[in-house]
């Protein structure tokens, strides 16, 4: 038993209203979809036909909109975490790729201030302090994300908009990041690449490329949810 | 009984609805809707949205399993979420004994 096609029309309106992670929607559908089941049950064991019943659960869920539309912070919030923990889980790994490049290439380590390595291309200077900050900026947002999604959310006033809008600027200084080392990397191969080693320059740039894709796409995805957010949903 | 009036105590009701033991989030509506004589009559889908907030709070853990023929998200309080329901509890004891000190009409005093 499914409970036909007026549940399933019920639920395809709830799911329209829930933007977010397509399995934790899996998961929340499912339990609408049983819990129907056990209204229509319900209503059916007193008397009614099994249209009357069906209708009868569906009244008594409630608009399907608003439904859908208190389940949005609860989504936003494992958005905002399923990010903040990515960029926890790969930011170190991508880390010591490049600081292996990096020895490897002979560059930047070893030689006094990094940013005055014997061959630094001219936007050596400017690399370290946008990194840097971009860096110091992805780890505290993610920290900040964790604890406002985590069992730590009982004790601070956090909310889902604010949790959103942690991990979308976690997300994106790491974009940053990437793109920054990006850019001092073409500044070397167009300035010489000189003892470039390609790599293990070639394996840490496919890893940050992949992270810069994953944390843009998801930073968006984080700054769409919380746009469908009400302030009284905070 | 209107959700807004409700609104600021469900969380310690759906606390207490699951002390005896887990139920799934059917259950715990029929079970506010019948310990409330009917008083508590909510719109079933809005008891879902505030499960997984209390479930994200770490306050109650829910877990799918087969029960009566059916996969059912069966929900059970967290060592976090009995402390936070004594802990409601006496709050409401304090709040709700001052209301009705004042709420209810004081005795008149006896004349001679």
């Amino acid at each position: 038993m499914t409970g036909g096609p007026t549940v399933n029309a019920y639920l395809s309106t709830v799911a329209a209203t829930m933007p977010g992670p397509p399995r934790a929607r899996r998961d929340i559908l499912a339990e609408l979809h049983s819990g129907l089941l056990d209204a229509v049950d319900t209503h059916r064991s007193a008397g009614l036909t099994a249209a009357a019943a069906t209708q009868a659960a569906i009244t008594e869920f409630g608009d399907p909109r608003q439904v859908g539309d208190a389940f949005r912070p609860h989504l936003a919030m494992i958005q905002a975490r399923r990010l903040a923990l990515t960029l926890v889980a790969t930011g170190p790994p991508v880390g010591l790729l490049w600081t292996a490049a990096a020895l490897a290439s002979h560059i930047a380590i070893g030689y006094g201030p990094p940013w005055q390595w014997p061959g630094a291309p001219p936007l050596s200077p400017a690399f370290f302090p946008v990194v840097g900050a971009a860096l110091m900026i992805t780890v505290w947002s993610a920290l900040a994300t964790l604890a406002a999604t985590g069992r730590l959310a009982r004790w601070l006033p956090a909310s889902a908009r604010l949790a959103a809008a942690t991990a979308a600027t976690a997300g994106l200084g790491a974009a940053a990041a990437d793109l920054t080392i990006f850019a001092l990397l073409a500044s070397k191969l167009t300035s010489g690449p000189g003892t470039l080693d390609p790599f293990p320059i070639v394996i840490a740039a496919a890893a940050s490329l992949i992270r810069l894709v994953m944390a843009r796409r998801a930073a968006r995805t984080c700054l769409a949810i919380r746009a469908t957010l009400t302030t009284q949903q905070a | 009984m209107r959700a807004e009036t409700l609104k600021g105590h469900l969380d310690g009701l759906l606390l207490a609805s699951l002390e005896a033991g887990p139920r799934h989030g059917y259950a715990i509506m029929e079970a506010l809707r019948a310990g409330s004589g009917g008083q508590f009559d909510l719109p079933t889908g809005t008891i879902y949205p505030a499960l997984r907030r209390l479930e994200q709070a770490g306050l109650i853990k829910g877990t799918w399993s087969q029960a009566g023929g059916r996969q059912r998200r069966v929900y059970d309080l967290t060592p976090a979420g009995r402390r936070t329901l004594a802990a409601e509890r006496g709050t409401w004891r304090q709040f709700s004994a001052a209301v009705t000190a004042l709420l209810e009409p004081a005795p008149r005093p006896v004349t001679p």
